[in-house]
């Protein structure tokens, strides 16, 4: 009996944790899934954008079973939402991933390209010139060397048994070039979460003419708002609008200057910014021991009366007396729709009325008690003595502080410079092969410019340098789209063309 | 009006009648023309054969001459409409649709005839400047008011960053037309093989041409909006309609660029995509007609 061993290779396998992350990393770093995030991303952008429009209601009037859709449509708030964090999270795992995947390639095509080619490489090039030369290999080499180089390409040689292979190539260091661009929006993107994250911001910090405000969020500082600059065109368009303030910290003046719309102030960690103005008015409240509990300015026009949106309206709010007073103002605008000016308010009269903290504020000034002021005139409302001292204005600044700008900053230079070296220096490339034949010497040239017309055109600027140079016009592969090059048409009666 | 403001006017008005001639040579040119063959054979019979054969070529290569001329005027035109208005206002004219699209107007005649030049495919013409000559119609369809020049308010009063930031966006809004004219002129010569064309990979590389060149002004005037938003809002970003359209537009061409790339996305798929690119385009552009928002002051 013969004797038999079976000679067992046991196959390879992997583990699974090995094949998932093979799965994870092929999904990252395809191409077709990029394409379909960044689509779905576009999407959701879209979504978003029209939901600031009407035209979702335009599609709801058109199609009325559409309505409850195109209200949710209006209720859903895409950008804090989970969909579009988890699409912007999977697109920066996908950077940074196709980062790490591309990388390699991309310095080895850098560094150590392949000098060598194969003559089938040659012919099945959409283009190619073949010129017969006399002559060695080096001198021939040197001339067409000469050629690339004062176009700055980069030339390789090496020999390959009797033949002479070269490689050219010019702005290899562009490939890097989308590196930078999509790091850069990973960068914005961590710029934006340590903003949220570390910053704070105050959208309507409100502080009436001759008052002071903290500024809060653990700054310390507090803003008084010295005087309200407006210029106003003749057809009554404002021009410029500035707040003269001095910044407080903890009490002590640190900084005065101007804030203006474009050009805010900073002071340690809070920048304000100018935002909008309006009308205030000036109260003292006195309870009924003489006690006074409240002398500030009100600001007018956050609020308008409900029935009448030209009367603005503000509330003095008392927490100590557990009691707010809303103020009501004269209609800004007697011509437009006067029936609803039922108050009929003269300049320097103000109308308020007294509620609880708290309670809902009830701005329509129809249904409750309510007493009107006149300028300078202490008058009894409930159990206070309320005096309207005189008319001021208010500005509304936005206040904040950003910690992702410099990582904003680093990233915008990150994000331009890599899109002017990937598009504005594009990789350019050919390869060639010297060889001795029975009817001389013959350099084969042709470009990796596959589906580039750029590339081919390029490539035809080079071969009318050689013709110079070497002195002979080659035989020419010619491309499909011949006509399209203008080397071509202007020698389309040459031979070998 | 002010005189130089009238001035300005009736440059503009000069420059719209040479784009709306500049257009109509170019689709003369653009249409071609069909010539009849006309064979007759005898047969043996003693009878008479005639067949008839339709034949496409392009139009007389004049008249995309006049258009290139005339595209030239309309730019100068453009151009001179836009310098006096600037020095009558005192400010880069761009704080209404009326100034806006008077900009527009000169970036699209800019860039059409850089890339004519760089390429020579005057067919481009034939789409590109009747998009020009549909914006001049635009303008003139505008408030007569807003010719008027006023005040720049607060929130345009940025200094360098307002014509950087609203002309990176005209040139990148022009080159976007260049493509999109590259890409129906592309899916028309692949479809039909038509020799008075270009050919497909041509076209192709224009398209990707333009958008490369269009891609990186649009990011760059995303970047300056981001940092005027912060000078004036404290934030560089606030998701106001305006500027998410802008980032719709802008992923849009992001998918195409990477469509490039992508076996079987590229050529004709790209170039849907590049269609669907110059809507979103169109889309941001006014969309101050329907969005509200922070951008609501562009005097619409």
């Amino acid at each position: 009996m013969a004797d038999v061993s079976v000679k067992t290779n046991p196959k390879q396998s992997r583990s699974m944790l090995e094949v998932a992350v093979d799965k994870i990393w092929r999904f990252f770093t395809s191409v077709r899934n990029a394409v379909y995030e960044i689509a779905f991303l576009t999407l959701l952008v879209l979504i978003g954008t029209l939901r600031g429009s009407s035209v979702p209601q335009w599609i709801a009037d058109t199609i009325p079973a559409l309505q409850p859709l195109v209200d949710r449509w209006y209720a859903w708030d895409v950008w804090r939402s989970s969909l579009f964090a988890i699409t912007l999270a999977i697109i920066a795992v996908a950077i940074v991933i196709c980062t790490l995947n591309r990388l390699p390639g991309i310095w080895t095509t850098i560094t150590n390209p392949k000098v060598s080619t194969s003559r089938g490489f040659l012919r099945g090039a959409e283009t190619n010139a073949v010129y017969t030369l006399t002559g060695t290999h080096e001198d021939i080499l040197g001339s067409i060397e000469r050629v690339l180089k004062g176009k700055r390409y980069r030339v390789l040689t090496e020999r390959v048994g009797d033949e002479t292979h070269f490689y050219a190539d010019k702005n290899r260091f562009s490939n890097l070039g989308t590196f930078p661009f999509h790091i850069g929006l990973i960068l914005i993107l961590v710029g934006g979460i340590v903003a949220s994250v570390y910053g704070f911001r105050d959208n309507e910090f409100i502080i009436p003419e001759g008052s002071r405000r903290n500024v809060g969020h653990g700054t310390g500082l507090s803003v008084e708002l010295n005087r309200f600059r407006d210029n106003w065109s003749a057809v009554g368009v404002p021009i410029d609008y500035v707040s003269d303030i001095t910044v407080y910290e903890d009490g002590r003046p640190v900084k005065s200057g101007s804030v203006r719309v474009n050009g805010p102030l900073s002071y340690g960690n809070a920048t304000f910014y100018q935002s909008s103005f309006g009308i205030a008015a000036h109260l003292t409240i006195v309870d009924s021991s003489g006690n006074m509990v409240f002398s500030d300015a009100v600001d007018l026009g956050l609020f308008t009366k409900r029935d009448n949106p030209d009367q603005p309206a503000g509330v003095a709010r008392l927490p100590q007396e557990n009691a707010q007073l809303v103020v009501i103002g004269p209609d800004s605008d007697p011509f437009n729709a006067p029936e609803l000016d039922t108050m009929q308010l003269q300049s320097g009269q103000l109308w308020v009325s007294l509620e609880s903290l708290g309670e809902s504020t009830d701005v329509t000034g129809s249904g409750g008690e309510g007493v009107v002021l006149t300028q300078g005139q202490p008058t009894r409302v409930g159990d206070y003595t309320v005096t309207f001292e005189r008319e001021g204005r208010f500005s509304v600044l936005q206040v904040g502080y950003n910690p992702g700008i410099p990582i904003f900053i680093i990233s915008v230079f990150w994000v331009l410079g890599g899109l002017i070296i990937t598009f504005y220096f594009p990789h350019r490339r050919v390869r060639g092969i010297i060889s001795d034949g029975p009817d001389g010497t013959t350099a084969s040239i042709a470009p990796l410019a596959k589906r580039d017309w750029s590339g081919k055109r390029e490539f035809f600027t080079l071969v009318e340098k050689w013709n110079e140079t070497l002195g002979t016009k080659p035989a020419i592969r010619l491309p499909a789209n011949a006509t399209d090059y203008d080397y071509l048409r202007a020698h389309e009666n040459d031979a070998g063309i | 009006m002010d005189g130089l403001v009238r001035f300005s006017f009736y440059a503009f008005a000069a420059s719209s009648m040479a784009i709306i001639a500049a257009a109509i040579a170019y689709v003369v040119f653009g249409v071609g023309r069909v010539r009849v063959l006309r064979q007759t054979l005898a047969t043996s019979t003693g009878h008479t054969v005639t067949s008839s054969q339709l034949h496409q070529e392009a139009g007389p290569i004049g008249f995309a001459r006049w258009g290139l001329m005339l595209t030239w005027f309309g730019m100068f035109f453009a151009g001179v409409a836009i310098v006096t208005r600037w020095i009558a206002a005192g400010h880069f004219p761009i704080s209404n649709m009326y100034e806006y699209s008077l900009v527009f107007l000169f970036s699209i005649t800019l860039m059409y005839i850089v890339f004519e030049r760089a390429y020579g495919v005057r067919q481009l013409g034939a789409i590109v400047m009747p998009i020009a000559a549909g914006m001049t119609l635009y303008i003139w369809s505008l408030d007569p008011n807003m010719r008027e020049v006023n005040p720049l308010i607060p929130a345009l009063q940025a200094g360098w960053i307002m014509p950087f930031h609203v002309g990176s966006f005209n040139l990148a809004y022009a080159t976007f037309a260049v493509a999109f004219a590259a890409a129906i002129l592309f899916l028309v010569a692949e479809r039909t093989n038509a020799k008075w064309l270009p050919s497909a990979e041509m076209l192709d590389d224009v398209a990707f041409r333009a958008v490369s060149v269009g891609f990186p002004l649009f990011t760059l005037g995303l970047i300056l909006g981001s940092v005027w938003a912060h000078d004036a809002w404290g934030v560089y970003w606030q998701w106001d309609p305006k500027e998410t359209a802008a980032l719709f537009t802008w992923l849009v061409y992001g998918v195409y660029l990477h469509t490039r790339t992508l076996r079987g996305w590229r050529g004709r798929r790209s170039a849907y995509v590049l269609l669907f690119g110059f809507a979103a385009t169109a889309f941001t552009y006014y969309g101050n007609y329907f969005f509200g928002g922070l951008h609501a002051y562009g005097g619409v």
